[in-house]
């Protein structure tokens, strides 16, 4: 398995996340290092072994509830946090170009 | 009646149940403490002195109408700054979060201030509760009551240090992977992690969902329990919610006759020499209550913290997907189009430890990838559940340090794989499930705190404070730092 500067672009598009040229190498030796640590998993044997999905076991069951529309957050208060609103709602650049 | 901050917070809600002391006094006493040493500190990223002033009024007025009051009546909290409270700002000590201001409240925070809790003060932490120290705070670090030079530990380090310190009598902390009980040991407080579920995760910014869990970091265990009456309840708006009657924990300084202590000798062979005299004296104290010490094989937690480094970036980097620049937070200055606006507001917003995950995360889930890494830490992880069930097959709780040595100096690895095997002694209760508390156990050479760990079977969060109480009750190493006296 080798970690580099390609696999690191594929996953900065991936996340969407950009990053200085400095953090991409301080990424890239971190990540590196990391991903080596964690290959001695490689040798443990989970043939019949189950992926734990939820730790307690015992407890485990659906939590179902009705479908009602509650009265949770005014728009009021959600848009007191949108970094940019216009008429009540949060704006965005275009994302549709004209044809 | 003894200085406010050198009661314990039960002690202080009596006092002031029993009118010695005003709220007001209470919470004029502890903002002048947190006034005075928070620059030096840095355990604060605000400060509620208003909501604190107004809630103490309210109190007082309260008592003085002989209507009922709370079981947290007086106690100044402090809230560690990833949970919300209602019009008061989360930053999540992150740039992305600089101005933004809860629209609604954690659970944890409700269920403290509807107990009449005077609630005081937002606490620093390591960005998003990614870190073990509290450097990787986007703002400032916070430092150890006990030596400035060293770190509170984290990611609950501002609450380590406000509790420790006493600006506060109770703080809460998350802990992911050790978040609250190596803090709580590095500055020599109680830190309690309850069962997976047992408290709402509801108001929490989310870190790794299925191994977050708040809990309480006090002086006293006794204060820690009482804490746990009032938060580990149900919450129907946290699906992992233990859908269980809320507990209550009595306690007793004696063990019960014939209980049994597990340590994983094997899985501690390489502790110094300094640690290892200090856990013994722990276990010793034990024994003295009438324990019974056996071995117990949980080699499998050598694999710890590969397994939590896949499984905690993993869900890390899907929770993080959330901030985008659209709805809240910051959005980029320099953004033309929404693609720019998601990766350059993500660029600016977060700092490097965050990135760091994000992008490991990624790559264990990515196609190609997610059976060799995230789906094979899964199974690790189940044998690690099956290995602490076959442990408490023959005992009743499990002793460990808290971690490998005592706080650290500040800028001490520069290889954040090193700060990560700091953890190898807390993660593997987060990956089972498990309650487990840290407890002062003493002094290092340097007189910095350790600390000593109780591990419970899931769901027996009361056993485990009662054994923690037990040996706090028989060892009493709890101090005040010398310079907060």
């Amino acid at each position: 398995m080798s970690f580099n500067n390609q696999t690191l672009d594929h996953l900065k598009k991936l996340c969407k996340l950009e990053c200085s040229p400095e953090e991409d190498q301080n990424i890239l030796e971190s990540l590196t290092r990391i991903l080596e640590y964690i290959t001695q998993l490689d040798g443990i044997d989970t043939d019949n072994v189950k992926p734990c999905r939820y730790v307690l076991q015992g407890m485990m069951k659906n939590q179902m509830r009705d479908d009602e529309v509650k009265d949770l957050l005014s728009r009021e208060q959600f848009l007191a946090n949108a970094p940019d609103q216009i008429g009540g709602m949060i704006r965005v650049p275009p994302v549709m170009k004209n044809p | 009646m003894k200085r406010l901050h050198h009661l314990s917070a039960l002690e202080l809600r009596n006092a002031f149940l029993n009118g010695e002391v005003k709220a007001v006094e209470i919470a004029d006493f502890f903002l002048k403490r947190i006034q005075k040493n928070n620059k030096p500190l840095g355990a604060f990223l605000s400060i509620l002195e208003s909501r604190a002033l107004f809630k103490a009024e309210a109190l007082d007025k309260k008592r003085a109408q002989n209507k009922p009051l709370g079981k947290m009546a007086g106690v100044p909290i402090a809230i560690k700054d990833n949970m919300h409270i209602s019009g008061e700002i989360t930053t999540c000590a992150s740039h992305f979060l600089n101005n933004y201001k809860a629209p609604f409240d954690a659970t944890v925070s409700r269920l403290l201030e509807e107990e009449d809790a005077i609630l005081i003060g937002k606490t620093n932490l390591d960005e998003f509760a990614m870190g073990s120290s509290n450097e990787n705070s986007a703002y400032f670090p916070a430092h150890n009551p006990w030596n400035l030079k060293c770190v509170p530990g984290g990611s609950s380090g501002g609450s380590s240090a406000a509790v420790s310190a006493r600006l506060a009598l109770i703080a809460t902390g998350s802990d992911t992977g050790g978040s609250i009980r190596q803090p709580a040991g590095f500055c020599g407080i109680v830190g309690y992690k309850p069962t997976y579920g047992r408290v709402s995760r509801y108001g929490l910014v989310a870190f790794a969902s299925s191994l977050d869990q708040i809990g309480p970091m006090t002086a006293t265990v006794a204060d820690a329990a009482l804490t746990m009456e009032v938060i580990g309840r149900y919450c129907p708006h946290d699906a992992t919610s233990l859908d269980l009657p809320a507990e209550s924990y009595p306690l007793s300084p004696e063990l019960e006759p014939g209980t049994v202590i597990g340590v994983p000798w094997q899985f501690l062979q390489d502790l110094q020499p300094e640690m290892k005299a200090n856990f013994m004296a722990s276990v010793d104290a034990m024994k003295q209550l009438g324990a019974h010490v056996v071995d117990i094989d949980l080699e499998v937690l050598k694999y710890s913290i590969a397994v939590y480094y896949i499984l905690a970036t993993a869900e890390a980097s899907t929770n993080l997907a959330r901030f985008d620049g659209i709805r809240y937070g910051v959005r980029s200055k320099n953004a033309k189009n929404l693609d720019e606006i998601y990766e350059f507001s993500r660029q600016e917003g977060f700092g490097r430890e965050v990135k760091k995950r994000i992008m490991l995360g990624t790559y264990v889930l990515s196609s190609g990838y997610q059976d060799a890494y995230y789906k094979k830490a899964q199974k690790v992880r189940t044998l690690m559940v099956e290995a602490f069930e076959k442990a408490f097959a023959i005992c009743d709780t499990i002793m460990m340090p808290v971690a490998p040595s005592g706080a650290f100096e500040h800028r001490s690895f520069h290889d954040p794989l090193q700060m990560y095997l700091q953890d190898i002694f807390t993660i593997p209760a987060n990956l089972a499930g498990l309650p487990a508390i840290s407890v002062p156990s003493g002094y290092d050479k340097r007189n910095m705190p350790l600390g000593v760990q109780f591990i419970g079977p899931q769901l027996c969060d009361v056993s485990v404070l009662q054994y923690a109480y037990a040996y706090e009750q028989s060892t009493k190493h709890t101090q005040i730092p010398p310079n907060y006296v």
